[in-house]
């Protein structure tokens, strides 16, 4: 399988193709949008379907070509031939291709998801393009080299999901998009300040020469430029003090988009910390490791503790992504200790338990979006008993459950050995029991939620939502959700390649020389001296 | 009475505004400018329409329009990006040629295809911003949702903007 994709010749040049094809998607949907009348949308479907599935087969190729070799190799991709620090360089390695595989496997399985249970007003105001236009955010945040780019393509995500958000216009989904958008706006222009505060030190935003430069910088200029990114990306992955924008607005929007976003929009920033902390900072890393472990810890604990006592389901899902995303930054806590004892091993186990998060938290907040749509309502005091009603389905959410929960054979319980495993061989015993006790009060809310849903006598609440009829609705809505429970299984089962690739792309992550000699940024930018003297 | 100065007002500096635009249009690949702030200015353009006019006469005229503006804007980005692909130059390189016609000397381009995108995608979404903000605001309509029927009022007031007609 890997040989033969890596036998397929990959062109440098196709790196922008994760870009330009969902914009240009994105412009064939407007453009026929009018076009075929009462059929319109099932041309929409087909063709974001097909650009998203073209999106997995291409990501498939990436990841085939970056794993290439002992070490795996990195594709970079200079625009327009401009070299490094003047043009706009694009930069893939294996964790690259990983989240690019992951997010595009997520639309295709949203796009069916979104054919069976969209209202024709949300189809005509636009989903498909715009979920086209979000991918296209997400998939040049990754794969951005330098940090006006990524500022850029965040931007981009941001816009299309706040219309995501609203689409439909119910008072409460502009009162959620509200504090959702001006909270992430707040983040963003941490974020930009981060940018101008490197350009105006550093002289340059190409993240290669950044990463060269910020080695001579004076420890000022590092610490304050960690300082921003931490608030800035740990905003968009939901980090404790900062993620109020997720509990606010993820349970307003029609279920499709909650479950679009709970799979991915995190992520992105959970990606962006992965990547630029290594890069940047190694040495603060280690320095700062009782800070960001204390804010993993927190974002753990608080939010599963908050999960415990929400009324709805969508509204205990959303605490509970904020939760997992602790864990996530726990791996990049003890990513560099030097107590570990395989180098990088922690931060595998970090890309891991990505992965494994994208995949169930999309099946579940999918199997929660029917159940909803099913009774009318979410509101977990009101419904029950859909188990007689939908049995298949009370079996997927309970898998799914079970996974997050981390129960084996799923892909949950691979992913939080491994970190376990990874945050003991660096003696952060606290940090391991918090995590274990977290993984325990996670089962426990996940119980809570499927007894609340499917146990007892069926009951529905007062509807919120009216159950559309229509053709195939129960095939697109259980089929996308049965593929991902059974990629978690798979993950679960076959765990030993998993890791190795995972492995693979944790150590391009941490080879900073690497990255730099990819990219080879010309030297030529005059650093100013000037900023880096101590005012007299 | 606002309505009255601000509609003097704006026929002189709607074509203006559009005219700036353009120049901004047309001289931003080398030059400051470019197809976002040209965007915006037209924008305002809109902008002081919406407000002299009101909404419902400025999304009768040109509300279908948006949308096609919008799938315009972005297949034209994505294709002056891609030519240079067709040429084997790759993605997003610049290729350039010139115009000697008379007195006009113009130097044309991919570059200049992509401001033009930008430029109406941006001035495309812009508009529909506004509109859909200034709907509820600016006049209280019963502008029909997509495939609903308008709700009739039986007595309405005259609206604004619509007395002279």
């Amino acid at each position: 399988m890997l040989e033969l994709l890596q036998s397929i010749p990959f062109q440098p040049t196709w790196l922008a193709l994760p870009v330009a094809l969902p914009m240009a998607a994105a412009g064939l949907l407007l453009a026929v949008a009018r076009l075929g009348f009462r059929q319109r949308f099932r041309l929409q479907r087909w063709i974001a379907g097909v650009v998203a599935g073209i999106h997995v087969l291409l990501a498939l190729l990436i990841l085939a070509h970056t794993l290439a070799g002992d070490e795996g190799a990195r594709i970079v991709y200079q625009m327009g031939s401009w070299p490094a620090p003047f043009g706009i360089t694009l930069i893939a390695d294996s964790f690259t291709a990983i989240m690019l595989l992951m997010t595009a496997l997520l639309v295709v399985a949203v796009v069916p998801y979104a054919a069976g249970t969209l209202d024709h007003h949300r189809e005509s105001m636009g989903f498909y393009p715009l979920t086209l236009l979000l991918l296209m955010g997400m998939n040049g945040a990754y794969l951005a080299g330098d940090l006006f780019n990524l500022y850029v393509f965040f931007e981009v995500l941001l816009t299309s999901s706040f219309v995501l958000l609203t689409l439909g216009g119910t008072p409460g989904q502009i009162n959620g998009g509200i504090r959702y958008v001006v909270l992430n706006l707040m983040a963003s222009l941490v974020f930009l300040s981060a940018a101008g505060v490197a350009y105006g030190t550093l002289g340059t935003l190409n993240m290669a020469q950044m990463a060269q430069r910020m080695d001579i910088a004076p420890d000022a200029v590092r610490i304050l430029l960690a300082g921003l990114m931490l608030v800035a990306f740990g905003s968009k992955a939901g980090l404790f003090p900062l993620f109020f924008w997720l509990p606010a607005s993820y349970h307003t929007p029609h279920p499709v988009v909650t479950a679009l976003f709970g799979g991915t929009l995190t992520k992105v920033g959970v990606y962006t910390l992965f990547r630029l902390f290594p890069l940047f900072f190694p040495g603060l890393l280690v320095a700062w490791q009782p800070l960001i472990l204390t804010i993993a810890a927190l974002t753990m604990l608080i939010s599963v503790l908050a999960a415990f006592v929400q009324p709805t389901i969508r509204r205990l899902i959303s605490f509970d992504i904020i939760s997992q995303v602790g864990f996530m930054l726990l791996a990049l806590g003890i990513a560099l200790d030097p107590r570990a004892p395989v180098t990088g091993f922690a931060l595998a186990a970090g890309i891991i338990f990505i992965v494994h998060n994208m995949l169930v938290k999309t099946a579940l907040l999918m199997g929660g979006g029917v159940a909803e749509l099913e009774m009318g309502s979410g509101n977990l005091g009101a419904i029950g008993g859909l188990a007689a009603k939908r049995p298949y389905l009370a079996g997927l959410f309970f898998v799914a459950a079970f996974s997050l929960a981390g129960i084996p054979p799923s892909s949950g319980f691979v992913s939080k050995l491994s970190l376990l495993q990874a945050t003991i061989g660096v003696h952060q015993y606290w940090m391991a029991a918090v995590s274990l006790l977290v993984s325990l009060l996670t089962m426990m809310v996940m119980i809570r939620l499927w007894q609340y849903i499917f146990w007892g006598e069926f009951t529905t609440g007062h509807a919120q939502w009216t159950p559309l009829r229509k053709p195939w609705a129960s095939w697109l809505t259980l089929g996308p959700i049965t593929v991902l429970v059974a990629l978690s299984l798979t993950m679960g089962i076959f765990f030993r390649p998993v890791l190795h690739v995972a492995q693979k792309a944790a150590n391009q992550v941490l080879d900073r020389t690497g990255y730099i000699a990819a990219v080879a940024p010309l030297a030529d930018v005059p650093v100013e001296p000037e900023f880096w003297e101590p005012p007299q | 009475m606002i309505e009255l100065y601000l509609r003097l007002l704006d026929r002189v500096l709607t074509p203006l505004l559009l005219l700036i635009g353009v120049v901004l249009l047309l001289r931003g690949h080398d030059a400051p400018g470019g197809g976002f702030i040209a965007a915006l200015m037209v924008s305002a353009a809109i902008a002081l329409q919406i407000l002299s006019n009101g909404a419902r006469l400025v999304r009768a005229r040109i509300g279908r329009a948006l949308q096609p503006l919008i799938a315009t804007g972005l297949l034209l980005g994505v294709g002056s990006a891609l030519l240079g692909v067709f040429t084997g130059q790759g993605f997003f390189a610049g290729i350039w040629w010139s115009i000697h016609w008379g007195p006009i000397d113009y130097k044309i381009g991919t570059p200049v295809l992509f401001d033009l995108g930008v430029f109406l995608a941006v001035t495309g979404a812009t508009i529909a911003f506004m509109l859909g903000l200034s709907t509820n605001v600016i006049e209280t309509t019963d502008e029909p949702r997509l495939g609903k029927r308008p709700v009739q009022h039986a007595a309405q007031p005259a609206r604004r903007g619509e007395e002279a007609q």
